[in-house]
């Protein structure tokens, strides 16, 4: 147990900025093998969480983005009838008709069941699907193993993969489905560890330009009566627009003026009221 | 074994678990938890499951390891412990087996008394273990980490801290935004609505329908027939009617709100319209009942499977109601009685439910409630009316 956890810890990525913190509670989860459960304002970086796993720890990884219509079973195995039916009728198959096994095709959690490799299992945007789902999954992902109806059979994990869902909603999940996962929250990055994802991304960002770009960036997020808040990925694209800008100067922003409010603000009423607000504070 | 800390969480309200207590042990055991610090952060993430409760954690936590040393547990909590545990165990054996490491077989001929006996034994020898600093938590010697501060016995939190120590971190209260006192009925009120959501075939047909195509099929003599069918998606249309004008709606205004912040991301087609305490010959699509009116009578053209959602008090002055001149706005035309208009409506649209924010044991003193009552079926604006109305409106009989 130990000497397997020695050498599959998570440190971080390339693209990733992780902290400490996190970094300790992924370590946990998979020492654990729990499901980790992450949640927090869009542009955290939730689902980016599991894509540096995966790449620091060298695991495929496996995406199951949850829709609201889904299937517990869609997301277990697939019964391909049509491609059977079709066969039986032509017969210029390599399979076997009769063998029902030959059309069945994992689905995203079979596939990491099946993987001959520890995988990563990232379940995305949970609270879309409704709660019987939910609970119906942590029941597969608790014993590891599920039924295949048509074939009578049960797949069983190989290797126990890596879990981590997320979910973007401010409401909480059912009791037994939390009961059964650790629980993450990512705040929203202060403006230090912001510095660094920026410089991540903009690894030759003039460090004048970076901080009056990242304080009025945090300013801008207090304003009042917006809906969607702007998170890392408009910082992103602004900072992106704002370099592209032959004429712009830093001391544009100085002046509390803002160009290119709309990379920030993504919904015309957001827009709006943050444009009056700007202008009044300027005032 | 921080027995305590495990019970200030649960006595301040955090919904913890004695599994997941066991399942905290279990981590300490495997040394995932060298220091405070690590200690924070895993106790969190496994015992805390909303960060609606991280601030209260925050606070606890800093309370508890800034001023108190950790007292081993005395024999009364022992015994809760152990009580817990045995209800944690009648409930799931298996999970409760696992974490201890027990055998369950062995554990079933016990009797509850016996198994509360055995449960005691186990925690008293792991508080033994915990004394001699290796077994629980690695402190005073064996911790690889080795903080000169943490006492042995007590993991108490001595001497000048880290920069990021637990403790500072847990005494920042970054957590105190998303802590309860922000709205928790949004998120009620969403599962309560969501059921209304139903599913209606439309777009492009792009979803093989099994049963049909092997039928056809069959019928086809063996000659494949692919039948294809529109993929589901919601098409429920919602209109939503909110008195949101004068004093006697105030002390509503919260719940009312919520409901509508939810209503407009959940459907597709929802449209909403305002009216001040009863509906004459308009209603506004602007709050402030000013730009955008619409006139009543143009409803009917409306698909009258539209879901109708009136939130009002249903109190006011009973001419309001009942008098053809009604309406106390100057500019109004009359137009007929407002009973009148609210018939009319609930005609049209054959699924109308009236959500009254007020409580339904204050209903029967108001006049107007109960001519309201007669036209529209009213429930509550609370969860369970709420829950109610939903059903209401998915039946399709009325």
């Amino acid at each position: 147990m130990l000497s397997e956890k020695n050498n599959s810890r998570f440190g971080g990525a390339s693209k990733y900025i992780l902290d400490d913190e996190l970094a300790k509670i992924v370590n946990v989860s998979m020492a654990l093998e729990m499901p980790l459960l992450l949640k927090g304002e869009p542009g955290t970086g939730k689902t980016m969480l599991a894509h540096a796993i995966a790449e620091s720890l060298q695991m495929p990884l496996i995406v199951l983005n949850v829709k609201s219509s889904m299937k517990l079973i869609e997301a277990l195995y697939q019964y391909d009838t049509l491609t059977r039916l079709n066969d039986s009728r032509f017969g210029d198959s390599k399979r076997n008709v009769s063998d029902i096994e030959a059309y069945i095709k994992m689905g995203k959690i079979g596939q990491a069941f099946t993987a001959d490799k520890k995988t990563v299992l990232l379940i995305d945007e949970i609270d879309k699907a409704d709660t019987d789902f939910q609970d119906d999954m942590l029941d597969v992902l608790d014993q590891m193993q599920f039924d295949i109806i048509e074939i009578d059979k049960t797949i069983r994990a190989k290797n126990r993969p890596v879990i981590v869902i997320t979910s973007n909603a401010k409401k909480d999940l059912s009791d037994p489905f939390l009961g059964r996962c650790n629980f993450h929250h990512i705040a929203f990055p202060d403006p230090d560890m912001m510095r660094l994802i920026v410089s991540v991304h903009f690894p030759k960002l003039d460090e004048e330009l970076m901080k009056i770009c990242i304080s009025t960036f945090y300013r801008l997020r207090e304003l009042r009566s917006i809906e969607k808040k702007p998170a890392t990925r408009e910082l992103i694209n602004w900072i992106r627009a704002l370099k592209s800008d032959p004429d712009f100067k830093p001391k544009t922003l100085y002046q509390g003026r803002v160009p290119f409010l709309g990379v920030l603000f993504k919904k015309s009423a957001d827009l709006q009221q943050a444009a009056q607000q700007v202008i009044k504070s300027r005032g | 074994m921080f027995v305590n800390f495990f019970y200030t969480l649960k006595d301040r309200g955090i919904p913890v678990t004695p599994t997941s207590f066991l399942r905290l042990q279990n981590a300490m055991s495997k040394g995932l938890v060298h220091s405070l610090d690590d200690f924070y952060t895993v106790a969190r993430t496994i015992l805390v499951k909303s960060e609606r409760y991280f601030d209260t954690y925050d606070q606890i936590f800093a309370h508890h390891f800034r001023n108190a040393s950790l007292e081993d547990p005395t024999a009364v909590e022992l015994n809760e412990v152990a009580r817990a545990m045995l209800e944690e165990w009648l409930q799931n054996p298996q999970e409760l087996a696992d974490m201890l490491g027990i055998d369950k077989d062995k554990l079933k001929k016990m009797t509850p008394e016996e198994l509360i006996q055995y449960f005691l034994e186990r925690l008293k020898e792991q508080t033994e273990a915990h004394h001699g600093g290796n077994k629980w938590i690695g402190t005073g010697g064996t911790s690889p980490t080795g903080h000169s501060g943490y006492h042995p016995g007590g993991m108490r939190v001595g001497g000048a801290s880290r920069n990021h120590s637990a403790i500072k971190v847990a005494l920042d209260r970054r957590y105190r935004d998303y802590s309860q006192e922000g709205p928790l009925t949004q998120s009620q009120i969403g599962e309560a609505l969501r059921r209304l959501r139903r599913l209606m075939p439309t777009g492009p047909k792009d979803v093989v329908n099994v049963d049909k195509t092997i039928y056809e099929t069959m019928r086809n003599a063996g000659e494949i027939d692919i039948i294809f069918d529109r993929r589901l998606t919601d098409r429920l249309k919602v209109m939503l009617l909110i008195d949101n004008g004068g004093w006697s709606m105030e002390p509503y205004i919260g719940v009312v709100q919520t409901l509508f912040h939810y209503a407009s991301s959940q459907f597709k087609d929802l449209k909403i319209f305002f009216f001040h305490n009863t509906i004459y010959s308009r209603v506004w699509a602007d709050p402030q009942r000013y730009y955008k009116p619409q006139d009543v009578d143009e409803l009917i053209r409306w698909d009258p499977e539209t879901r109708v959602i009136i939130v009002g008090d249903a109190s006011m002055a009973p001419y309001e109601l009942m008098h053809p001149n009604g309406a106390i706005y100057v500019d109004a035309k009359p137009s007929g009685t407002s009973i009148e208009r609210l018939r009319f409506i609930a005609r049209t649209f054959p699924h109308s439910v009236w959500l009254n924010p007020m409580p339904s044991d204050e209903w029967y003193y108001s006049t107007t409630v109960k001519a309201i009552r007669q036209v529209f079926t009213m429930y509550e604006l609370t969860l369970d009316g709420l829950e109610k109305a939903v059903q209401f409106l998915t039946s399709s009989a009325k």
